[in-house]
């Protein structure tokens, strides 16, 4: 995937948030991750993966709103 | 009204900001007297657009304000976005040892202004003024000459102008005298800007930071100035008062704060505070009869990416030299409407390309507040996000399906050199082994880059001629960004007055370079 392939799907990924609105976003998100870790090649990579974005989560947490 | 004296101007240029100095530099220099009318006493305060892109450079380099513009500015190649305290983005923006100009020179706004109105002055034997205090009233637009009436401290005056070129900013009143409107959209997110004076050890850079310490849930952008002025962007809460955000009680701490989290620690003072939201606003033409309008009267563009000057500037570079070509006689008037068909082009490249700066740099909504989070997380340690938070800086845009751009025949290895696209730079040397940049030739009129061999069958009288072989070529950059197969390959390349390759033919028959001037509509 090319820098300008990221960027369109990036935008695409906001608007479709944007569409199905805030309380919905959760669930978009989770169908998305679901159909890209099947894409994956192994149980390893997805692991991986979610490792870190599980300690992203927690180091750095969002701000209060 | 009806008694008042009238004055006869060829051209006259509403707004004496730097687009419509420079476009009467650039006129100057072809041979057409301006008449410009700026309704300030003077320069602009603040330093307001302070990146002028390599592109810019070229483009003053025209009328010879590049060598003041280089001494005083601050050039720069590369930036750092930070979240939090880590740095999550290092970019550099293309930049080589044999480069003319570099790729970004920070500098105030005013000096840019003072330095095009100098390059008028030293040119302006051919009579173009600078009438400062005068704004105009009211613009009859007619079908072979304009009527305009300004107003100034001295007086009521009217002239007649054969031409009208409204470079009156984002609140033009000649857009408004014409009835015309911008069409597109606002982006809520507001940035305050400040200018403070500080001395300061750091490289110059473009500096970002999303969600520092010293300002939480804000981002904040950071340049240096000449004169040790730091430039510092940050975006306010939604729910901020803008009037509130831009008191000095307001902007002060939160200025602190920062220079205090990144260790500037020398005293300093604030100079300037503005307020900003990022808009993408454009006419959907730019020539109506004898008005065409340019720079902020013609489009507004987001601040992220520097497009706004910079799109200026290539506006005045597009127009200057059509316009004196059918001044002179040289072109028929029809040329005129390709400055429309281009520079509106261009322009909704730059929005298209500042709407994606925008919605990173002031996200418009959660989805797209969620999103940066995310990529700003992961940034810290996978790099194949990164290129989401690069700040896409302000390029030369290709003319696509421009009535000028004439056809191209043969091979060529590459694109980057095809018709419409901004003819790529080379550093040369000449017949005596002096070395010059080839970008250092244009600007004035038609440049034929003759390859390998003497042109056969003459070349139209306005078009110089610029031999190359690999002599004179000796870091093989023509050839290669030209697109030739092999250094040695005989061809045309036809270079338009703003630096744009119109045409390329592959061999040296100069007939199909002249059938494409006719075609084109440059020459009648």
């Amino acid at each position: 995937m090319t820098d300008a392939d990221l960027d369109t799907s990036y935008t695409a990924l906001c608007r479709a948030l944007g569409e199905v609105g805030e309380q919905q976003a959760p669930l978009l998100l989770a169908m998305l991750s679901l159909s890209l870790l099947g894409r994956l090649d192994s149980a390893a990579q997805a692991l991986s993966l979610i490792e870190r974005a599980r300690e992203r989560c927690l180091q750095e947490p969002l701000h209060e709103r | 009204m009806d008694q008042t004296t009238e004055e006869h101007v060829p051209v006259l240029i509403a707004g004496g900001g730097p687009v419509g100095l420079t476009l009467a530099a650039l006129l100057s220099r072809q041979g057409i007297r301006s008449q410009v009318i700026e309704a300030d006493e003077g320069y602009c305060t603040g330093s307001r657009a302070i990146c002028i892109s390599r592109r810019s450079q070229e483009i003053l380099g025209w009328v010879g304000a590049d060598a003041p513009l280089v001494a005083k500015g601050l050039g720069w190649t590369a930036g750092r976005s930070h979240f939090r305290q880590t740095e999550v983005l290092r970019f550099e923006m293309p930049s080589e040892p044999t480069q003319r100009f570099a790729p970004m020179v920070n500098i105030q706004q005013f000096y840019v202004e003072e330095y095009a109105h100098r390059a008028i002055d030293e040119a302006g034997a051919d009579g173009t003024t600078v009438r400062w205090g005068e704004r105009v009233q009211r613009v009859q637009a007619r079908e072979r000459d304009v009527l305009v009436d300004i107003e100034s401290p001295r007086g009521h005056r009217r002239v007649r102008a054969d031409w009208l070129l409204a470079c009156d900013g984002g609140r033009s009143t000649v857009r408004e005298q014409l009835g015309l409107q911008f069409e597109g959209t606002q982006y809520e997110g507001r940035y305050v800007i400040v200018d403070i004076r500080q001395k300061t050890q750091r490289p110059v850079e473009r500096l970002a930071w999303f969600d520092p310490p010293s300002n939480p849930g804000s981002t904040i952008l950071m340049h240096r100035q000449p004169d040790d002025v730091w430039r510092i962007d940050y975006q306010i809460r939604d729910d901020e008062d803008p009037a509130e955000a831009v008191k000095p009680e307001n902007v002060l701490p939160r200025v602190r704060s920062h220079l205090e989290m990144i260790g500037e620690t020398e005293p300093w003072e604030p100079l300037w505070i503005s307020i900003y939201n990022a808009k993408c606003l454009t006419l959907p033409s730019y020539r109506h009869g004898r008005v065409f309008f340019a720079g902020d009267a013609a489009h507004l563009v987001p601040i992220f990416g520097v497009r706004g000057l910079n799109s200026g500037l290539d506006d005045a570079g597009n127009l200057a030299w059509k316009l004196a070509r059918v001044v002179r006689g040289a072109s028929p008037e029809a040329l005129l409407d390709s400055y429309s068909v281009e520079r509106v082009h261009a322009t909704r490249e730059n929005i298209a390309y500042g709407a994606k700066s925008t919605e990173f740099m002031a996200p418009p909504d959660f989805a797209f507040r969620l999103m940066r989070e995310a990529a700003l997380r992961l940034a810290l340690d996978d790099e194949t996000v990164r290129p989401l938070i690069n700040p896409r800086q302000s390029s030369a845009i290709q003319y696509l399906g421009s009535p000028l751009n004439a056809g191209e025949s043969g091979e060529w290895a590459s694109a980057q050199a095809g018709p419409g696209a901004p003819a790529p730079e080379a550093l040369l040397h000449d017949a005596h082994g002096h070395a010059f940049h080839l970008s250092s030739r244009f600007g004035r009129g038609f440049v034929a880059l003759v390859f390998n061999g003497p042109p056969e069958g003459g070349l139209p009288r306005d078009v110089g001629a610029i031999p190359i072989h690999p002599a004179a070529d000796p870091h093989g950059q023509a050839w290669r960004r030209y697109g030739l197969p092999v250094e040695a390959a005989p061809a045309l390349v036809l270079v338009r007055p703003d630096g744009y390759v119109m045409g390329r033919w592959r061999g040296l028959d100069t007939a199909p370079l002249r059938a494409a001037l006719q075609s084109s509509g440059v020459t009648a």
